[in-house]
C-alpha cells in the first residue's frame, strides 16, 4: 500500500515512566478514514498510547507521524474524548460545545450551525443552558463527545468514552459514532476494554499485550454494517478476540 | 394525600429552623436589655439616643454616617487597588514559574509582617494624612487576594489544560479560558478574605491616629468613657460588614452559578 494513504504511522514507539516500561516497540499504521479499535487488559497502557498520539506526553523513543508530519496538536485537526468527565464546569452545555470552535476561531455562523446540529444529534437541546454538574454523568459525557465531533476532526481519538454509560445510551452513541464517522469520513482511534464494543465499531481491532504493551495481533473485522451483536460471525469474532486477550 | 403530609411536614421543619434563628437574635437582645437594666451597661435605647445626639452635636463635624462613610471610602479605595493589582500579581505568580521563583520569597516575607507593624515607618515616610491610612489598608487587603489567586491558578486540573492542548489553545487562551475561570472560586474566596482583613486594618489604623472614621469613634469613646458611642460604632461596623458579605454572596451566585453545587 502507498505510504501516503496512511493517516497515522507509528514507528517503534516506546515509553518509560521512570523505570516503568509502559509501551514496548509499537509499530503500525492507520489508514485514512479507518475506524481502529484498540483493546487490551486494563492498565496495559492504552491511555498512554493515545496521549502519545496527541503529544500530551512525549515518547521515550520512536516516531509518530500524522499525515507524514510528526504528531503535533498545533498542526493537526485533532479531537480527543477523555475517559474522565472533562466538560468545563464553568460553562453551560452550549458553551462547552463552542469551546473548541472559539479557540480555533471558527466563524460565528458556521459555529452556530454546528452547535445546533450537535445539540439535535445528541438530544441535548433542552439542556443547552444547564451546567455539567446539573446533569447525570452520562449526559455530561455526551457533551464531551459532542465537543469532539463538532470540530469535524481529521483524527478523532476516543479513550473509553462510554465506560461510564448505561447500555442503552451506549448502543445509541455507538451508532452515533458510526454515523458521524461515515458522514465526515474521519479517522477514528477508539480505545476500549469492551470487546463487544470493539467488534461492533471497528474496521480493525488492535490487541495489546499486558504491560509493557506491544501489539499482540491485528484482527480485521469483515462484517457488514449495521452489525448484529447476536449474529454467529459477530460472536465468533468476539470470542476469538477474548481468547487472544486471555491467553498470554 | 401522603405527598401533601410530607410537604406539610417539610414546611413545618423549615418554619421551625427559621424560628430558631430568630430566637437566637431575640435572645441576645433580651440578654442585653436584662444586663443593661441591672448594671451601668448602656441599653439599646441609650445607643439610639447617642445616635440622635450625634446628629445635633457631630463629632469632628461628622455624624455616625459621616464617619462610616470616611472608613468606607478608605476601605473601598484600598480594595479597588488590591483587587486589580492583587489579581494581576496573583495570576503572574500562579502562571509564570520564573516570576514565582523570583518574587515569591519577597512576597512571603512581606506577608509575614502584620500590616500594623508598618505604621511607624509609614507615618515617618508619609505623615498622618489620608494616603498613609489607605496604604496600610492595602497592605492588609493585598495578601489574601494574591495568595488565593495564585493557588487557584497554579492548581488548575491538568485534565482541563489537556483539553486546551488538544484544541491547540495558545498560552493566552489557556489562561483566560481555562485557568482563570477554573480558579474563580478561589479568587472569590480571596476577595471575601481581603474585604474582612481590610476592615480590621482600617479600624486599627483609625484608632491609632485620625480625625474621622468608625475606628476614630471607638478610640474617642474609649478616651471619654462614652460606652454608647463605642457600641454605636460597633453596631455600625457589624451592619456594614454583614451587608457587604450578603452583597458578595449575591454577586457570586449570579456570576458563577456553577459554584453553587459545593454549597
Amino acid at each position: 500500500m502507498e505510504q501516503t494513504e496512511y493517516k497515522v504511522r507509528v514507528e517503534h514507539l516506546t515509553k518509560y515512566f521512570g523505570d516503568l516500561h509502559v509501551l514496548d516497540d509499537i509499530s503500525f499504521n492507520i489508514r485514512k478514514g479507518e475506524f481502529l479499535c484498540v483493546v487490551g487488559p486494563t492498565g496495559c497502557g492504552k491511555t498512554t498510547f493515545l496521549n502519545l498520539l496527541t503529544r500530551i506526553i512525549a515518547p521515550t523513543s520512536g516516531e509518530l507521524y500524522i499525515d507524514g508530519i510528526p504528531a503535533d496538536p498545533k498542526k493537526h485537526n485533532l479531537a480527543f474524548v477523555f475517559q474522565e468527565p472533562s466538560a468545563m464546569p464553568w460553562l453551560t452545555v452550549e458553551k462547552n460545545l463552542r469551546f473548541g470552535l472559539e479557540i480555533k476561531k471558527i466563524p460565528k455562523d458556521e459555529a452556530d450551525r454546528r452547535v445546533e446540529e450537535i445539540l439535535k444529534l445528541l438530544g441535548l437541546g433542552d439542556f443547552r443552558n444547564f451546567y455539567p454538574h446539573q446533569l447525570s454523568v452520562s449526559t455530561a459525557q455526551r457533551i464531551i463527545i459532542g465537543r469532539a465531533f463538532i470540530m469535524h476532526p481529521d483524527l478523532l481519538l476516543m479513550d473509553e468514552p462510554y465506560g461510564q454509560m448505561d447500555i442503552k445510551l451506549r448502543f445509541y452513541l455507538e451508532d452515533e459514532v458510526i454515523k458521524l464517522w461515515k458522514e465526515l469520513k474521519s479517522t477514528v482511534v477508539f480505545i476500549t476494554h469492551n470487546i463487544e464494543e470493539a467488534v461492533y465499531l471497528a474496521d480493525r481491532v488492535l490487541i495489546l499485550t499486558n504491560k509493557p504493551a506491544s501489539i499482540k495481533e491485528e484482527v480485521i473485522i469483515d462484517l457488514p454494517r449495521p452489525r448484529d451483536v447476536v449474529d454467529s460471525k459477530f460472536i465468533a469474532y468476539r470470542k476469538y478476540i477474548t481468547d487472544q486477550i486471555k491467553w498470554w | 394525600m401522603k405527598i401533601m403530609t410530607v410537604k406539610k411536614r417539610e414546611r413545618h421543619k423549615n418554619t421551625f429552623y427559621q424560628i430558631l434563628s430568630v430566637a437566637s437574635v431575640l435572645g441576645l437582645i433580651g440578654l442585653w436589655i436584662y444586663i443593661s437594666s441591672t448594671s451601668r451597661f448602656p441599653t439599646p435605647g441609650d445607643i439610639w439616643e447617642r445616635m440622635i445626639k450625634m446628629f445635633q452635636y457631630p463629632i469632628k463635624g461628622k455624624n455616625i454616617f459621616g464617619h462610616l462613610l470616611a472608613s468606607l471610602q478608605r476601605v473601598m479605595i484600598a480594595l479597588s487597588f488590591c483587587w486589580t493589582f492583587g489579581l494581576a500579581f496573583g495570576i503572574l505568580l500562579g502562571w509564570n514559574q520564573k516570576c514565582r521563583a523570583f518574587l515569591e520569597p519577597l512576597f512571603s516575607a512581606f506577608r509575614a509582617v502584620p500590616p500594623l507593624a508598618w505604621i511607624p515607618l509609614i507615618t515617618l515616610w508619609f505623615g498622618i494624612g489620608e494616603f498613609p491610612k489607605i496604604l496600610i489598608v492595602i497592605m492588609g487587603g493585598l495578601p489574601p487576594i494574591v495568595v488565593n489567586t495564585q493557588a487557584g491558578i497554579a492548581n488548575v486540573q491538568q485534565l482541563y489544560l489537556d483539553v486546551g492542548t488538544i484544541f491547540h489553545a495558545n498560552r493566552r487562551q489557556m489562561l483566560f479560558q481555562i485557568a482563570l475561570p477554573s480558579a474563580l472560586d478561589a479568587v472569590l474566596a480571596g476577595i471575601k478574605n481581603s474585604m474582612s482583613s481590610a476592615w480590621v486594618v482600617v479600624l486599627a489604623a483609625e484608632m491609632l491616629g485620625g480625625k474621622s472614621g468608625v475606628g476614630f469613634l471607638i478610640s474617642r469613646g474609649m478616651d471619654s468613657m462614652d460606652m454608647p458611642l463605642i457600641l454605636l460604632a460597633m453596631i455600625a461596623i457589624g451592619s456594614v460588614s454583614a451587608l457587604f458579605a450578603i452583597a458578595l454572596n449575591t454577586i457570586e451566585r449570579i456570576a458563577c452559578p456553577w459554584l453553587l453545587k459545593k454549597k
